[in-house]
């Protein structure tokens, strides 16, 4: 039974054979060594930039939502909350979090939009309500001009968070799965987190109403998985939504949490 | 930490590999051999295993592959095979036996972190 190694003369062979010269060895590893340093000092250097670039560009989405008459923790909460959604929707921990770094920006487009149409009480006109829609290939635009991940989802999520499931919404009118999974998860949470805020217009629906309201665009405005997916997963989410607005963390705890 | 598990009979082949993973943060373990692999593999039920096909023994890296991949306490570990670019049905072989990725040798330091990178995304 024990007689495989007669058979295989190779197994004679004592592993550990060396295959290079020993100063070529010597000098090789003498290579990775420095390679391995510059790796990591291109990782760090390169981690650097982004969170820089990163907390630049959510000031300037915060700015935009001041704007839009807002103290700033709603683009936090749409972060987090995202992320939960993901999670809850099966997505890997890697999506999700890179999700939560992304979906604040949805808005920054904002910036561009003029206070006489963004601050307008009441309707829009047809002019008004196209310069109003630009904001979302605007701030795709903002976000799109770099090539690191997060902002490239930043981008996708700005360009299509007013798509409709439907295939009514703007500024494509993509439908169903043709719009990115990240832009209809931010629609839904920021659907919800608006209705439950108080805005200078109207106070802040009761979450069961927010809920509701929800519901009914089910295959309309949005993904009937992800509205079924959140509405499964309401209670945990707004008490999400509850501690976000309690905590406020900074820019910096979104950015570097795990 | 992810615990990685280097099977490749070379030594310098396989300090490589181990100053390349030292790169990042990684719980490194080393065997010489499929035998010893196989022992060590059992032992630490590790993330990652990055195994050479070609060794000396009664196990080749396919033998260990396959072993790996039915044994209940190990679902969670990736399989990595390192094949050598001149055999190309070393790829089809290990994909057979159950591998999650492979790597060609000579290897790409880079290729080996992304690859990795790539597995841990995947949970």
């Amino acid at each position: 039974m024990t007689s495989l190694p007669l058979l295989e003369p190779a197994s004679q062979v004592p592993p550990d054979t060396r295959c290079f010269d020993e100063a070529a060895a010597a000098q090789m590893e003498r290579f990775v060594r420095d390679f391995g340093r510059m790796y990591r000092e291109r990782n760090e250097a390169l981690r650097e930039v982004t969170r820089a670039h990163h907390a630049a560009l959510l000031h300037l989405s915060a700015a935009a939502d001041l704007k839009d008459d807002d103290t700033g923790v709603h683009i936090v909460r749409i972060g987090y909350l995202a992320e939960a959604l993901a999670l809850a929707l099966g997505q890997t921990v890697g999506y999700a979090r890179m999700l939560r770094k992304a979906a604040p920006m949805h808005d920054i487009g904002k910036i561009g939009t003029p206070d006489s149409v963004l601050k307008k009480p009441g309707k829009l006109t047809p002019e008004e309500r196209q310069t109003m829609n630009c904001h979302a290939a605007m701030g795709a635009e903002i976000l799109g001009r770099s090539n690191i991940p997060v902002f490239r989802m930043a981008a996708e999520v700005a360009l299509t968070h007013h798509e409709r499931y439907d295939g009514q919404g703007y500024p494509a009118g993509l439908s169903g799965e043709a719009i990115p999974l990240s832009g209809r998860i931010t629609a839904v949470v920021d659907f919800f987190d608006a209705l439950t805020m108080d805005r200078v217009y109207r106070p802040a629906f009761a979450v069961p109403v927010a809920l509701e309201m929800l519901a009914a665009e089910r295959g309309r405005a949005f993904d009937p998985v992800i509205v079924d997916t959140f509405l499964a997963h309401a209670e945990a989410i707004d008490a999400l939504r509850c501690k976000i607005t309690q905590e406020c963390p900074s820019f910096d705890a979104l950015i570097d949490a795990p | 930490m992810k615990k990685i598990l280097i099977v490749e009979d070379h030594i310098d082949i396989r300090k490589l590999l181990k100053m390349t993973l030292e790169f990042d943060d990684f719980e490194i373990h080393e065997a010489a051999t499929g035998d010893a692999g196989w022992v060590l593999a059992c032992e630490l039920q590790p993330d990652i295993v990055l195994l050479d096909v070609m060794m000396p023994g009664t196990l080749n890296g396919l033998d260990v592959c396959r072993r790996i991949k039915s044994d209940p306490g190990m679902r969670h570990t990736k399989v990595i095979m390192l094949t050598a670019r001149v055999q190309s049905d070393d790829r089809a072989a290990g994909f057979a036996a159950g591998a999650d990725d492979y790597l060609m040798k000579p290897f790409s330091t880079l290729q080996v972190l992304e690859t990795i990178y790539r597995m841990e995304a995947a949970h």
